[in-house]
């Protein structure tokens, strides 16, 4: 699972870069395209990832204090709030797309696009493995002494955190 | 994560709220009247979040120093790519 997460992250981490060095190229583009952004979507996004990883971290302590359903319930409302995301994300695309900033409008678009869609398809691939965790989890499947799938699987929702972390200021607040 | 050790629920709350009152402040220092500032806050709120997050949630701080130190160097990579572009576009302005 690490050398799964570096190569994701490496991944991640070219495409900031090359957004980076393309805002620094066409720096008053982006900034009128970054300005068409609704900052509070943004901050709405953030928070409800960082709620669902942290009921996702909150379920691994109960797995290893031998409550089992807790961990289960617990990572049923990380699936509710990455589920608010991935609505407030979709709604927010939705607006994007029928107000003509598709991802051939310019290039921050074409970036942000790419970049966020990138991110997106990772926090559905999340919620179906915190789905099949907390399946698992109400079954009884995961004990103190094994529950390494349940960690690599939350281990991974930790990933899209992180770089959801590092995504937020640079695509929607450094103007 | 360690499957030996585990971070108690008290840190996870304040880790968790921690990173709430983090994504604010991003949100509030972007939209200082500054050339300077808003951007020395965001990238170092983010890099506080990404530390939480490192060490809390993915229970890093007592485990395999190595990871700990590659998923801490990340965000600071990424941190520097995007701050030496955005000072660099300040002093291009």
């Amino acid at each position: 699972m690490w050398f799964f997460i570096l190569a994701e992250l490496a991944v991640f981490g070219l495409l900031i870069v090359a957004f980076s060095v393309t805002e620094s190229l066409h720096a008053e583009a982006f900034r009128a395209s970054r300005a068409l952004l609704d900052t509070s979507t943004g901050l709405t996004l953030t928070l409800s990832l960082l709620t669902s990883g942290f009921f996702a971290a909150l379920a691994v302590t109960q797995v290893k204090q031998q409550q089992s359903r807790q961990a289960a319930l617990l990572l049923l409302a990380a699936v509710g709030s990455a589920l608010f995301y991935v609505v407030i994300k979709f709604r927010e695309y939705n607006h994007l797309a029928y107000a003509g900033l598709d991802i051939e409008y310019d290039t921050f678009f074409t970036l942000y696009w790419i970049l966020t869609g990138f991110h997106f398809l990772h926090v559905l691939l999340g919620l179906v493995i915190l789905g099949f965790m907390a399946m698992r989890a109400w079954r009884g499947a995961y004990t103190p002494a094994h529950c390494r799938n349940l960690e690599s699987g939350v281990l991974y929702w930790h990933m899209v955190d992180l770089v959801w972390v590092m995504l937020f200021p640079l695509v929607y607040v450094l103007n | 994560m360690a499957s030996h050790a585990s971070v108690s629920r008290k840190t996870l709350v304040v880790s968790w709220v921690a990173l709430v009152l983090l994504s604010v402040i991003t949100v509030m220092a972007g939209q200082f009247d500054h050339r300077l500032l808003p951007g020395v806050i965001v990238l170092l709120a983010g890099l506080a979040k990404a530390w939480l997050i490192v060490d809390h949630f993915m229970e890093l701080r007592q485990a395999h120093q190595g990871w700990r130190l590659a998923m801490l160097g990340w965000p600071v990579v990424m941190a520097l790519a995007i701050g030496l572009a955005f000072f660099w576009r300040l002093g291009a302005g």
